[in-house]
């Protein structure tokens, strides 16, 4: 600062030397200011100049204010970590909360705060002799896998057509879709369940009673239909992102465009595909409505996870704590998936799949 | 190895003709060139003979096989594209191999089909990389080694040079010359580049509108352009064009008067606008002219600009006083405005009066309401020989 004095910092260096004597206690001022000659620095000093009797009266918040008006970073930095922090506890707290539920011993119950009542861990050991419950995990497990399946592959060739195909129609049938994903699904029940508890000749080998009743497909069927809406969004956006030239280049090698569809332009929308894969997975594994249902609630009968956590539930007693329990082992499948599918996104985009 | 053959190939889309009637025929092992401004349908052409694109009407043949309705896969071609489309997620030996593994060649013939085809296009010791850690210049031999393994009846190039720099772009031209001198194979090249189009092919089409304006080897689009379109499109600077009116004292314009027959000027009468065509290497300076055989009358012009290219010095000449210096039109197709080019040891300076010629054995005589054209020479003792040029090739 010394070197390229000019006089406005001669001067500036002169108020800093009477602003400092009067207020000398204020030293967390100082080491902003030694570092001297930055514009920013610059600015925040003429505001001081401008209105030293008003600073005699500043408490540290509007000091605190006056810095983030020239620094505005800094505000945005707080707010970044007020949101993250008020996001994580409203999303971390009720697994803490679960946990201490799922830890307190059989009767005691009340009154949990922030510890648990004592320390049971054997509930997590519990909740598989009580009932069956990895049976209906299983359920959940194969229903929401299947789910997963069905969406992908038909959303893949929906994506495929409204994404890189021109066709007259396109716009008026994404639109049609967009509108059947806005259908309250209670509104399909009704017939959906007597339908499912119809007998077809054609299903008889396959189902003892012919019957969709008491199936994964009972489940499988609506819900793919009512998530597809979203998969088919998203995988059309990243499909016709996929340059022409490549889908070319594969069609002249030697493919169908199916071919190149699967060869080509699925590999390259990794990314995609595995968002649209997690969030169908993740809603049909949590979807209640459908799955409390379209079964009898019996694991044998392919009932998922939600009946299994309500079966503690009896007549005259409620076991909060195997329930506690069931729901958090319930989470982990889901848990591990987004950590494996994140860890294939993040390499999806980072591997540049799309510059060309 | 085929032969290709398009019949009144046509593709209409909503409002637009990209391709409008277009019939060719592609001697077998032949280096043809489709070349045109952009938008003119030399792209659309190319992708009707992959099968990328579906003819509105008429017939595509490769060899004698009809495949007008037949998927890219079948038809026997390999395409080089403009913007390269390696599959970015698979190594150069799995990208160069695609096509073989698609048509379950054993693994054995895979590896050395690929080698070989590596070798050719000198990428040996690279088909374990990634196609983003390759250079442009590679990146472009694994396309074409891509389009070689797999003995294509028929390779197709849509400007497979564009996106190269200046320096790899000739480069890689006499690469793709030594490549079909080695292979032999029927060669379609799309380029909007006309010098690419002179120095490679055997044949050159030109088109535009989507119309086949000529197509003939490189040096008759050159010495006898069919139309005015090609002759402006072909060489680099652009032919002069004067346009005037055929009397009978031959050609008079403004500022040009070509003494000539108006017999000799077959297809229009005394009074019908014609247009004459003259590069700028025909036209001269009086003094150094002597060569020239049969020159045209003096005409006096001014220099405007002179632009030192160095192996030779281009010259702007007004043609009359009120010549405008607009910077809005092309300076070769300004109606007052004449390039010509001179050899380098010319002294010549800005904004002095000199006497021009023209060489009369090539200039070019144009219908001003066609385009098409007339005549190209003007010498006494030769035939006309508009007829020669020959506009259908399908004939």
């Amino acid at each position: 600062m010394t070197d390229d004095s000019t006089p406005t910092d001669h001067r500036r260096q002169r108020y800093r030397y009477e602003y400092q004597h009067q207020h000398a206690d204020e030293n967390e001022r100082r080491p902003a200011k030694t570092d001297g000659g930055q514009s920013t620095d610059r600015q925040s000093d003429s505001v001081l100049i401008d209105g030293e009797d008003a600073e005699l009266d500043r408490g540290p918040l509007q000091r605190w204010v006056a810095n983030s008006i020239s620094n505005p970073g800094r505000a945005y930095r707080a707010m970044f970590y007020t949101a993250t922090i008020f996001f994580l506890f409203t999303t971390l707290f009720p697994f803490y909360w679960l946990l201490m539920v799922a830890l307190t011993p059989e009767g005691r119950q009340q009154d949990i705060i922030l510890t648990p009542n004592g320390f049971n861990p054997g509930s997590f050991v519990e909740v598989f002799q009580v009932l069956p419950f990895y049976r209906y995990m299983f359920n959940s497990f194969v229903i929401a896998t299947a789910s997963t399946i069905v969406v992908l592959v038909i959303a893949s060739l929906a994506g495929y057509a409204f994404g890189r195909l021109e066709f007259p129609g396109r716009v008026p049938l994404m639109l049609l879709v967009l509108v059947i994903s806005f259908f309250p699904p209670a509104a399909f029940f009704i017939p959906l369940n007597d339908l499912f508890n119809t007998s077809f000749f054609v299903l008889e080998p396959i189902t003892s009673d012919g019957t969709l009743y008491n199936t994964p497909g009972a489940m499988v069927l609506p819900l793919s239909a009512i998530f597809m809406p979203l998969a088919i969004f998203i995988l059309t956006t990243f499909y016709s992102q996929i340059p022409d030239g490549l889908e070319d280049a594969a069609r002249v090698e030697g493919t169908t465009r199916l071919g190149a569809l699967f060869r080509v332009i699925i590999p390259l929308s990794a990314p995609g595909v595995a968002t649209a894969g997690v969030l169908t997975f993740i809603a049909v594994y949590n979807e209640f409505f459908f799955s409390f249902l379209m079964t009898d609630g019996q694991p044998e009968n392919w009932a998922p996870i939600l009946e299994g956590i309500l079966g503690y539930q009896g007549q005259y007693q409620v076991m909060y704590h195997l329930m506690a329990a069931a729901s958090i082992i319930g989470v982990i499948p889901v848990a591990i998936l987004v950590i494996v599918a994140q860890e294939k996104i993040v390499s999806g985009l980072t591997a540049g799949a799309l510059k060309e | 190895m085929a032969r290709v053959q398009l019949e009144h190939v046509t593709k209409r889309y909503e409002e637009v003709i990209a391709v409008d009637d277009i019939s060719m025929e592609i001697e077998d092992g032949e280096f043809v060139t489709f070349v045109g401004p952009s938008g003119c349908g030399k792209s659309t052409t190319m992708e009707t003979v992959a099968g990328l694109t579906k003819p509105t009407e008429g017939q595509v043949y490769i060899g004698e096989k009809d495949v007008t309705t037949l998927a890219p896969k079948d038809r026997g071609v390999a395409m080089v594209f403009q913007n390269i489309a390696l599959f970015p997620h698979m190594n150069v030996f799995e990208n160069i191999s695609f096509g073989l593994r698609l048509r379950k060649y054993d693994d054995e013939e895979v590896s050395r089909r690929v080698e070989q085809a590596a070798d050719i296009v000198q990428l040996e010791g690279m088909l374990d990389r990634m196609p983003d850690e390759m250079s442009g210049g590679q990146r472009q031999r694994v396309a074409i080694a891509r389009a070689i393994v797999r003995n294509p009846d028929v390779f197709l190039m849509d400007e497979p040079l564009a996106n190269l720099d200046a320096k790899l772009r000739v480069h890689m031209r006499t690469e793709l010359q030594r490549l079909h001198r080695e292979l032999g194979t029927t060669i379609i090249y799309v380029t909007h580049d006309q010098a690419e189009a002179m120095t490679m092919s055997n044949r050159i089409a030109v088109l535009n509108e989507g119309r086949l304006q000529q197509f003939a080897p490189p040096l008759e689009c050159y010495n006898q352009p069919a139309n005015r379109f090609v002759a402006g499109f072909i060489g680099s600077p652009s032919m002069n064009f004067i346009e005037g009116e055929l009397t009978e004292a031959g050609f008079q314009s403004d500022n040009v008067d070509v003494e000539l027959e108006p017999e000799q000027v077959p297809g229009v009468g005394v009074g019908d606008g014609v247009t004459l065509g003259v590069r700028p290497e025909d036209v001269h300076i009086v003094e150094t002219a002597d060569a020239i055989s049969e020159q045209t009358a003096r005409i006096n012009v001014e220099t405007d600009v002179i632009e030192p290219m160095g192996d030779e010095i281009f010259v702007y000449l007004l043609l009359s006083e009120t010549a405008g210096h607009s910077m809005d039109q092309d300076p070769a197709s300004a109606p007052d405005q004449l390039l010509m080019s001179v050899t380098p040891d010319t002294e010549i300076r800005a904004g002095t009066a000199v006497d021009v010629v023209l060489d009369r054995s090539n200039l070019h005589l144009f219908e001003t309401a066609t385009g098409d054209a007339l005549r190209h020479s003007l010498t006494d003792r030769s035939e006309p020989d508009t007829g020669t040029a020959p506009t259908e090739a399908d004939s």
